[in-house]
């Protein structure tokens, strides 16, 4: 016991200097950001108003956004669907099959979604085409492997019993283990969506149609108020998707029930909706990918520029992964510090209900800005470079680390609360012994798993000159520079799973 | 008198009056158990003698000094002397039964320690101690979560004996332990009053355990004292406090 405790404490001291390191390599420096802090509301205040008659315009766009969303989370969960059963090792399936499909998915969700929408322009074409397939592969990447997971972790009894019978694998995986995963891969799936409509309004900066076109070009055309009216417009959309999620999410927990007539309405409706967004997709236009391009594009890739990883100094590969890494960590970190209070305010059970709802409120239009957007805002105070990309990267992870601590919050025992109160403990020696030991696991996992979002989200900080190795590989792919590109794409790919592996022993020493 | 309690009743916003008018004793070295059937404010009781509530009227008196009026400061050096076991126990899960039982001397210490929690040798010692005499010494580095019920009583009775309180309430302290286990948790306590002259005041349902482990019984029905006497009364006495409601009231 005293062993592990040392171990704990050591982990924690390996984790603080790791810190203090990123925190010295990316620039970071309070000083700066403090004497140029006025320069935050450059943009926020020419947004202000938003041009109330550029809405009607918007309308087209924003349907796009949400018709990429909604078809590549239901395409991707719909592969998710098939493929996770054949990468669960406790299946019986072979391991031939078994370990390709997980390496192709492990590799596959290295990439955001911006990239895998640049890659996907060059073979279908510009347009929501092409940002319909980015979210379908990213969706499907995530999902399979949530799922597969929730898979090996559920019991097999009657699986194995199914198939003792000489029932055939497919139908008794979906009679015996559906039923028990089923519902976390439906509570991933919405939270996905969610992610989803944030993610493909930004997809048109790299040509995939939808918000982000209208977005790139009036930044660029420095027309703000316009700009603001596209975000008020995304927050609704947000806003609108997310109660759904919400209102679906307490439906599949079985926290809300309605009647078996109203159930397949909705069921019909649902898919309705999937339906009529697909049907009016964009179609793909190949006149720019032909099948030349293609070719190349993948031999590139698959015969990457290897002298790359070598060259040393701020160009070389190993530079950028360190750059790229130190922004998802410092940016996390930061963002954690950032989220806690917001929690604190925005816990139904600590605050007043219309308080709370408030600063939930807040934490949403936080979350509902699109990450090129802080971007753009952070490098007018701290000019270019990775200072920017960890304040942008601490602004994005706000929305979800500001959720997860909610519900941590809202799950802590408050009894030993009480009884510290009953033998007289001041309250703030209460929350530190009472609550915060148990709060101190939820919110450790909350912020890893925000890492290992950030480390692929940090990829495509180069966009808006914000440090890491998302402007090189952009800049290789937009130049047809296919082997370069592969090269990049593989450091990516052995970062995140580098970084997989390391979060994994935090993970477990935070358990203890 | 130890303690001394006058005239308490409290009525919650729903308008249920869940005490009225209770007024009783306890001397020192006492073991009282309160009896009475479920909702008869038996823990109500509970939380105004050890100021987690406040009673709207009445006067609570431990060792002469009235607790009901005392502010925040005075209120919490008060608290101070009282020890608390609860049903659930309420200890920190994921946390050891030391530290769990090291909380208890948070009160004397100052600021920077007690948030840092560095509690210092002796108090481990004491803590040590404690967790020995309630036969958990080997289990002193475990996290809660992985103790058994009984288990966690004792931590929560080592707790509470760190304070050195002058009484120790214990609000259904064997409610949700099996019969055995909960035997043996009566036992120790009544050990400690034996042994150490350790006042306990006990909420129970249990008629049987209480006649058993305790000198005096207060039978509580419907917010009211109805019975107050020896543990050892004829049978028939007690039945009045679970008769039903409606032969009584006329």
């Amino acid at each position: 016991m005293r062993k592990r405790r040392l171990l704990r404490l050591l982990l924690g001291l390996e984790v603080a200097l790791a810190l203090v390191l990123a925190w010295r390599f990316t620039g970071c420096s309070f000083a700066r950001f403090w004497q140029r802090r006025a320069h935050m509301g450059d943009i926020f205040g020419k947004m202000l108003p938003p041009d109330w008659g550029y809405f009607p315009r918007i309308l087209s766009p924003l349907w796009a956004t949400l018709q990429m969303s909604l078809t590549g989370t239901a395409l991707g969960a719909l592969l998710a669907l098939v493929t996770a059963p054949l990468c669960a090792a406790n299946l019986g399936r072979p391991r031939l099959l078994r370990l390709p499909l997980r390496v192709f998915i492990q590799v596959l969700r290295a990439f955001p979604t911006l990239i895998l929408a640049l890659t996907a322009t060059f073979l279908f074409g510009l347009g929501s085409f092409a940002g319909a397939v980015a979210i379908t592969l990213y969706t499907f990447a995530i999902l399979t492997r949530l799922n597969y997971e929730d898979i090996e972790n559920a019991p097999t009894g009657a699986y194995q019993a199914l198939c003792a019978m000489g029932s055939r694998r497919g139908p008794a995986f979906f009679r015996a283990c559906l039923p028990q995963v089923g519902s976390s891969f439906l509570s991933n799936a919405l939270y996905l969506l969610e992610t989803n409509v944030r993610h493909s309004a930004i997809l048109g900066y790299v040509g995939a149609g939808g918000l982000g076109l209208l977005l790139n070009e009036k930044t660029s055309w420095r027309e703000y108020a316009k700009v603001g009216s596209i975000l008020l417009a995304l927050l609704l959309a947000v806003c609108l998707i997310e109660s759904l999620s919400a209102w679906l999410g307490s439906l599949i927990r079985g926290q809300r029930r309605i009647g078996p007539g109203a159930k397949r309405l909705l069921l019909a409706a649902l898919a309705l909706l999937v339906l009529l967004s697909t049907a009016t997709l964009e179609a793909p236009d190949f006149s720019r990918g032909n099948l030349q391009t293609a070719k190349s594009l993948f031999s590139g890739l698959f015969s990457p520029e290897l002298s790359l990883f070598l060259v040393p100094g701020r160009d070389g590969l190993g530079w950028l992964l360190l750059e790229t890494a130190c922004i998802a960590l410092v940016g996390t970190a930061l963002g954690a510090l950032l989220s806690l209070p917001l929690a604190i305010l925005g816990s139904g059970r600590l605050m007043p209900r219309p308080a709370a709802a408030l600063f939930r409120l807040v934490s949403v239009a936080v979350r509902s800005i699109p990450f090129l957007i802080w971007g753009l805002i952070f490098i007018r105070v701290t000019g270019p470079g990775a200072f920017t990309g960890v304040l942008t990267m601490a602004v994005c992870s706000i929305g979800l680390l500001t959720k997860r601590f909610i519900a941590a919050i809202d799950g802590v025992d408050l009894r030993p609360w009480r009884a510290l109160a009953a033998m007289g403990v001041s309250p703030l020696l209460r929350l530190r012994h009472a609550l915060l030991p148990q709060l101190l696991p939820a919110l450790g996992s909350a912020a890893l798993y925000r890492f290992d979002v950030n480390i692929r989200e940090a990829a495509v900080l180069g966009l808006v000159g914000a440090g890491g190795i998302g402007a090189p590989l952009i800049f290789a792919m937009q130049h047809y520079a296919w082997r370069e590109a592969g090269a990049i794409s593989l450091s990516l790919v052995l970062l995140v799973w580098l970084v997989d592996l390391l979060s994994g022993k935090v993970r477990r020493g935070v358990r203890g | 008198m130890l303690l001394q309690v006058e005239g308490v009743s409290k009525q919650f916003h729903n308008s249920v009056h869940a005490l009225r008018d209770v007024s009783f004793s306890v001397e020192k070295g006492a073991f009282v158990s309160v009896i009475g059937p479920s909702g008869a404010g038996k823990s109500t009781l509970i939380r105004i003698l050890n100021g987690s509530e406040r009673c709207d009227s009445g006067s609570v008196l431990l060792g002469g000094v009235p607790l009901e009026r005392a502010r925040s400061g005075r209120r919490r050096a008060l608290q101070k002397q009282i020890g608390t076991i609860y049903q659930d126990f309420a200890l920190v899960e994921n946390v050891s039964a030391l530290q769990n039982v090291l909380h208890a001397a948070l009160p004397d210490m100052r600021g920077l320690p007690a948030a840092l929690g560095l509690f210092g040798k002796a108090r481990r010692a004491e803590a040590l101690a404690l967790l020995e005499r309630v036969e958990l010494w080997d289990k002193a580095e475990e996290p809660v979560r992985d103790l058994s019920g009984g288990q966690k009583q004792r931590v929560s009775i080592a707790r509470a004996l760190m304070r050195h309180p002058v009484i120790l309430l214990a609000d259904e302290p064997v409610a949700s332990l099996d019969p055995v286990t909960g035997r043996q948790i009566l036992e120790l306590l009544k050990d400690l009053q034996r042994q150490e002259g350790l006042t306990v005041l006990m909420n129970s349902h249990n008629l049987e355990l209480s006649r058993a482990y305790s000198d005096r019984l207060l039978g509580l029905r419907e917010g009211r004292i109805v019975y107050d006497g020896p543990a050892d009364a004829d049978p028939a006495q007690l039945e009045k406090i679970y008769a039903r409601g409606q032969e009584e009231t006329p």
